[in-house]
């Protein structure tokens, strides 16, 4: 199975990323899984030309990245996803042993969880779910932060 | 110290560690230790002590890296701490900066709730918003915000300054022996540890070369200096090429400067978990929906749609104020829908956030505060401030360049400066340089202020030290 560290971020590839998750991660392919980006050519080739040193990065719809996730590989892959939405449909299609939250502004009648990390009550409900499924869901907005947990029901 | 020497100071803490109203360069200029170890000296009338405290705190912070408002402890109240009682007490800087320590975790109070309480004037904005008031964005981004800010920040100066003179009245600071060596000891630590993060192989080696050059030779810091400034200005690409200025609408060259100056100001003025700097670009758009729209409804709902969350890099990321300036005016002559913005915004800032922290606060801001440090570790007071105007002006032209451009040329120069800054040699040379300066700071250190070789506990405590980095940093493997 491949070595792939999933997280949500509406921010997708930003500074806490670059800066802090690639290099602690040691990570080598960051796959940004969201359709609207991979459907617009100029985004795409934006995002795709903005990886840092060392690092490739591929902007694919979510049905494209559970495909690349199936084929085995030996880096270690950092999906980045823009939301929870998106993150039940690609845990739908390809086994994941854990999850990270990273980045949710707020809005749309979501609430504060922690810190920059707001949920809505589907949201939160998505996330249990996920967690009953035997995947660990953490909350972390940086490596050295203390992980909170999020249990199933 | 005297009453307007509290008053001044608790000011210059403010205005420091708001890093709003210094038009965005406060955050690399008199926020950092050195220059706010300077400063605070100033008002106590011996600036060389206190930068010279200063930039001892600056090596202990020297890692310091701040990515949406998380970090370890405050360096500019260290600093300020740091240069009060070294001037007050009549310490060392060493057994200053150790003793200031501590206090930066006090600072650290006014980060962690200012982006909790920062949601306040988000909400009563939206709720003035909604009940059809027309709020002023100023208001809530820049007025309100600072004004609390303001009482926050001088609420700490004034506990940890109470706490100062508590403690030495409980234990004289001038008796505390063992400050000495826990100062050597922090400033060595961080150091090595930083020596130990840049991936390089040479970065020993280079670190040692300098190191004895100014120790055994007695080359001067400032030598190095020019040699690094001359290796920039040969090596790295200067190419500027401004576009021309062809304007289609009703927004002019002075409503884009007056935009951009509003942004550099307040950035980070109205910073909160709810929106980061969503309130701070609406703030910026204000004058343009000025010209924009003749109804105060209509304005107030133009900044309204831009109070929505964003988080960039403030200087590298301008090129997206411009555009989306660009696109507002657009849209407007043709009377074209709106709904596409949002998503352009949200695409860009991740982007110039990641290229932009990935480089001015881990390149350009080690390298030119560290040759500060440098030069005032060497004694050469005024040549120290060289660098830090240098990376001030630096980071005001990054800013100024990609605002006008991303107006003038659109989502394609975002594209250009991305490539233009991946490709930047400064990547290359960054580490090298970077070692060297750090083998020439510990050399000046040693050589000036501490003169290991007349005692020998100073040895003992450097070589510990530097194992205590060493086993710690083979334990992590």
């Amino acid at each position: 199975m491949n070595d792939v560290f999933i997280r949500v971020d509406d921010r997708l590839l930003h500074g806490q990323v670059v800066v802090s998750w690639i290099p602690y991660l040691q990570a080598k392919v960051a796959v940004i899984a969201d359709d609207e980006y991979a459907n617009d050519e100029f985004m795409r080739s934006l995002i795709e030309s903005s990886g840092p040193e060392g690092v490739r990065v591929h902007v694919k719809t979510i049905d494209e990245t559970a495909e690349f996730l199936k084929d085995d590989r030996d880096d270690k892959i950092l999906v980045l996803l823009k939301s929870i939405e998106g993150l039940n449909r690609l845990i739908k299609k390809v086994r994941i042993s854990s999850i990270n939250i990273g980045g949710l502004g707020a809005g749309q009648g979501r609430k504060r969880y922690y810190n920059s990390i707001h949920l809505s009550d589907d949201e939160l409900k998505i996330l249990k779910d996920i967690a009953n499924e035997n995947i660990v869901v953490e909350v972390r907005i940086l490596p050295k932060d203390k992980a909170i947990v999020i249990k199933g029901n | 110290m005297t009453y307007s020497d509290y008053f001044l100071l608790s000011i210059f803490y403010f205005w420091a560690s708001s890093t709003s109203l210094s038009l965005g360069i406060g955050y690399y200029t008199i926020y950092r230790p050195v220059m706010a170890g300077m400063i605070a000296g100033l008002i106590l009338k011996n600036p060389q002590k206190g930068m010279m405290a200063g930039a001892l705190v600056n090596i202990i912070y020297i890692d310091f890296v701040s990515t949406g408002g998380s970090f370890k402890g405050d360096q500019c109240l260290t600093a300020i701490v740091a240069a009060m009682v070294s001037i007050l007490y009549d310490l060392d800087p060493l057994e200053a900066s150790a003793l200031a320590y501590p206090f930066g975790f006090l600072g650290i109070l006014i980060w962690k709730y200012r982006l909790k309480i920062n949601n306040i004037f988000v909400h009563i904005y939206e709720r003035k918003y909604k009940e059809n008031k027309a709020p002023d964005i100023s208001v809530y981004d820049g007025l309100l915000p600072q004004l609390l800010l303001f009482v926050m920040s001088t609420l700490v100066f004034t506990a940890a300054l109470s706490l100062m003179f508590l403690l030495n009245d409980a234990v004289n600071f001038k008796n505390i022996g063992a400050l000495y060596y826990i100062g050597l000891i922090l400033v060595i630590l961080s150091a090595f540890n930083i020596l130990y993060k840049i991936k390089n192989k040479y970065n020993f080696i280079i670190f040692g070369a300098t190191f004895l050059a100014g120790e055994l030779l007695g080359i001067r810091a400032y030598i190095l200096f020019v040699l690094i400034i001359l290796t920039l200005l040969f090596t790295v690409d200067k190419k500027v090429d401004f576009a021309k200025n062809i304007f289609k609408g009703p927004i002019k060259k002075k409503d884009l400067v007056y935009s951009w100056f509003i942004w550099m100001n307040y950035s980070h003025s109205c910073y909160s978990y709810d929106r980061l700097m969503g309130l701070a670009f609406a703030h910026s758009m204000k004058n343009i929906f000025k010209k924009l729209y003749d109804n105060k409804y209509q304005i107030s709902e133009a900044i309204h749609r831009h109070t929505e969350f964003f988080n960039t890099e403030p200087n590298m990321g301008t090129p997206i104020l411009g555009y989306i300036i660009a696109l507002e005016e657009d849209r407007r002559i043709k009377d074209e829908s709106f709904e596409d913005i949002s998503y352009i915004k949200k695409g860009m800032m991740g982007i110039s956030a990641g290229l932009g922290d990935s480089f001015t606060q881990v390149i350009l801001a080690p390298l030119f505060i560290s040759m500060s440090v440098m030069l005032c570790l060497d004694n050469d007071f005024y040549p120290a401030f060289i660098p830090v105007i240098l990376l001030a002006a630096l980071i005001l032209f990054i800013s100024y360049a990609g605002f006008m451009n991303g107006y003038f040329k659109g989502k394609e120069f975002m594209l250009q400066r991305i490539k233009n800054v991946k490709q930047s040699k400064l990547h290359t040379y960054f580490p090298y340089m970077f070692s060297g300066i750090l083998g020439m700071s510990m050399s000046k250190l040693l050589f000036n202020d501490i003169r290991p070789y007349e005692n020998i506990f100073t040895i003992i405590t450097i070589i510990f030290a530097a194992c205590l980095t060493f086993m710690r940093k083979r334990g992590e493997r």
